[in-house]
């Protein structure tokens, strides 16, 4: 006997997760790192947030953060994080495995360090599934070899008594995806689920996490560095740069009409096919700022091309644009203004005068 | 065609080891092959008709061998002590002791070594201070100055506390060198779990609602066996050989390969067998521990140990 067990069972009104202003430093000998600085956002039933930036960017943080599976020393938290309208940035440990596992799972980034290897796969699937739903042994292995099937895993009979190690890494990803839907979490989150992996097989696991996702009526949180992989597989595009959210809308509406120069350099630094090869890859020059003492002003200042007295001085809030109020964005000079227009032409004929 | 297939799996059969490349190096195949035997004739010495009892005189042509008169030949292979009892028979009997003294106190020294390594590794903060001060104090006093010092204590203890008659000379050693087991143990255990604890299993395990219990016992432990089954084996070495120098300086077993060394050193010219031999077995069995422990550590990738 085996059942799916279904996010949608428990559904409430509401949107299902809200932050308002989370903070996350750490301390160090260094100083304070304010490696997640004021981050507010909302996430609706079933849909699926890409939160994109770079190395440092605070997108893993962030997600820990809110699955609250930071290290208890040293980790300084503000801010709000409600969970089905529940305030659950401050609960305990003890609290908190109530909604690991069955309300929030994650998938982390390396499925060949995630599993453990002296476990064979078919216990570690019906792990949680003893553990939350108190199911029987034999009934959690039917449960898990069903787990396998729907991860699009050959042979599950089979595989379910096999270790890790006998497995690809596309596999072991795929059975990571099932032991973090096993007990039909509401929100997901995967954690750059797919850069470990070969190309070929990212497109796979990513559909199959939209699949399983749509099924299931769960939320997702893709955090990625790479605005390629959230195109397909997102409703809504969150941005972080420098532990800050900078610009977050619907993936269609971000991808037509973005405002944040920072997205820009992100989308302009994927490699297109289509260029003929050894084209020069788009590099964000530069470096990430120093989360122990922030610049003054936009965060970005120092790498944007486009970047004016104003930027190094102030910092820009987060505002929504005229067309659409989910869209906002943080910049004083978005693409597309007049003063973006003119600084691009006038790099355009710097350029021209050096060459 | 034919010609190449042939060929190729000839090739095959080239790079396929062959049994003697499959036999374990010089060291590791000299090692199971002591303790092996070591550990056969150990079992089955009450059934071995070429063992004699050690307590047994030794008469050849109905006439005593007293005072180390045969040395090692056909009818005595390791010669005669001082008794006239076979040193052969005694080596191997008192091996016993040896080999049960050192397991039993890897053993103990594991269980709680391991307990107050994983409990320090994993719980860090206060737990972790306590411990690992313990630890530093048992590391600061040199060991035999230690071991000699609670062999007197224990002694001074089952003296004045009745109920403490099972514990014998045998149990009073293995606890002394249990405890001289724990810190090492311990200390590498907890450096392991500290690195485990961080893995990325863990995490996932913690992120399903794992409680700590569990992540312990299922996640931890297991992937602590290849160090601690290595240390062990390497630990074993060292406890047979303090098991011996406890014995020399008479303070463990009279049945011990030290004793047995120490009794017979001062004949040293006159009868070098009864005295060789021993060490030459006390040796033997060192080494092939510390030989299959360094090369499980190669094989499991662990740095040097503390022991």
């Amino acid at each position: 006997m085996s059942i799916v067990i279904q996010a949608s069972t428990r559904a409430t009104d509401g949107p299902l997760l809200e932050l308002s202003d989370v903070r996350t430093h750490f301390k160090t000998p260094r100083g304070v790192v304010r490696a997640v600085d004021g981050v507010s956002l909302t996430l609706d039933r079933g849909r699926a947030l890409g939160i994109v930036g770079e190395s440092g960017s605070g997108k893993t943080i962030l997600s820990r953060s809110i699955m609250g599976l930071l290290p208890p020393r040293g980790t300084i938290r503000h801010g709000s994080i409600k969970f089905e309208g529940r305030e659950i940035g401050g609960l305990s440990r003890r609290a908190m495995r109530e909604i690991w596992g069955r309300e929030m799972a994650m998938i982390f980034q390396d499925p060949m360090t995630s599993l453990n290897p002296l476990m064979k796969i078919g216990a570690q699937i019906a792990e949680p599934l003893r553990l939350h739903l108190d199911m029987s042994k034999a009934d959690a292995w039917a449960t898990a070899e069903r787990l396998m099937r729907d991860v699009r895993i050959p042979a599950p009979g089979r595989r379910l008594h096999q270790y890790p190690h006998e497995m690809s890494g596309g596999m072991r990803q795929r059975i990571m995806i099932s032991i973090a839907i096993a007990c039909g979490p509401t929100l997901l989150f995967a954690d750059e689920p797919t850069t470990a992996l070969d190309v070929t097989v990212q497109a796979q696991i990513l559909d199959l996490l939209g699949e399983q996702r749509r099924e299931r009526n769960m939320s997702l949180i893709l955090v990625t560095h790479d605005l390629g992989v959230v195109a397909g597989h997102t409703d809504e595009i969150a941005v972080m740069y420098g532990g800050k959210l900078v610009e977050m809308a619907p993936t269609r509406q971000l991808f037509a009409n973005m405002k944040m120069p920072y997205t820009e350099a992100l989308l302009h630094s994927i490699p297109k096919l289509a260029d003929p090869s050894h084209t020069r890859l788009n590099v964000i020059s530069g470096r990430p700022p120093d989360l122990v003492n922030p610049p003054v002003g936009c965060r970005f200042a120092a790498r944007c091309p486009y970047a004016q007295t104003r930027c190094r001085e102030q910092e820009p809030p987060l505002i929504a644009t005229v067309e659409d109020p989910r869209h906002t964005y943080a910049c004083w000079y978005p693409v597309g203004s007049p003063e973006y227009h003119e600084a691009k032409e006038r790099r355009r004929r710097e350029a021209e005068l050096a060459a | 065609m034919t010609t190449s297939v042939v060929a190729s799996r000839a090739a095959d059969r080239a790079h396929e080891p062959s049994w003697r490349q499959r036999l374990p190096k010089g060291g590791v195949l000299f090692s199971i092959l002591w303790l092996g035997i070591l550990v056969f004739l150990v079992v089955f010495a009450d059934y071995l008709s070429f063992i004699r009892d050690p307590d047994a005189k030794v008469r050849v042509a109905g006439r005593l061998q007293s005072n180390y008169k045969l040395g090692p030949g056909y009818s005595a292979w390791f010669g005669v002590d001082g008794n006239s009892q076979d040193v052969f028979a005694r080596c191997i009997y008192y091996a016993r002791n040896s080999l049960q003294i050192g397991l039993a106190s890897t053993v103990l020294g594991l269980l709680i070594g391991g307990t107050l390594g994983v409990l320090a590794g994993y719980f860090r903060g206060w737990i972790d201070r306590v411990i690992s001060i313990l630890i530093d104090c048992l590391l600061a006093i040199p060991a035999l100055v230690l071991a000699v010092m609670l062999i007197f204590r224990l002694d001074d203890i089952k003296a004045t506390w009745t109920f403490l008659g099972w514990m014998t000379r045998k149990w009073q050693i293995i606890m002394t060198l249990s405890i001289l087991a724990i810190a090492p143990l311990a200390r590498i255990v907890r450096a392991q779990t500290l690195s485990l604890r961080e893995r990325e299993f863990v995490t996932a395990a913690r992120s399903l609602g794992a409680k700590n219990g569990r992540i312990i016992t299922k996640e931890i432990v297991p992937n602590l066996v290849p160090t601690m089954v290595t240390v062990a084996f390497t630990g074993l070495g060292i406890l047979i050989a303090a098991e011996g120098a406890l014995a020399f300086l008479g303070l463990g077993l009279t049945e011990s390969w030290g004793f047995q060394i120490e009794s017979n050193r001062r004949r040293l010219e006159k009868a070098w067998w009864a005295t060789v031999f021993p060490c030459l077995m006390l040796l033997g069995t060192v080494m092939a521990f510390n030989l299959l422990g360094d090369r499980l550590a190669k094989r499991f990738d662990i740095r040097e140990a503390a022991v």
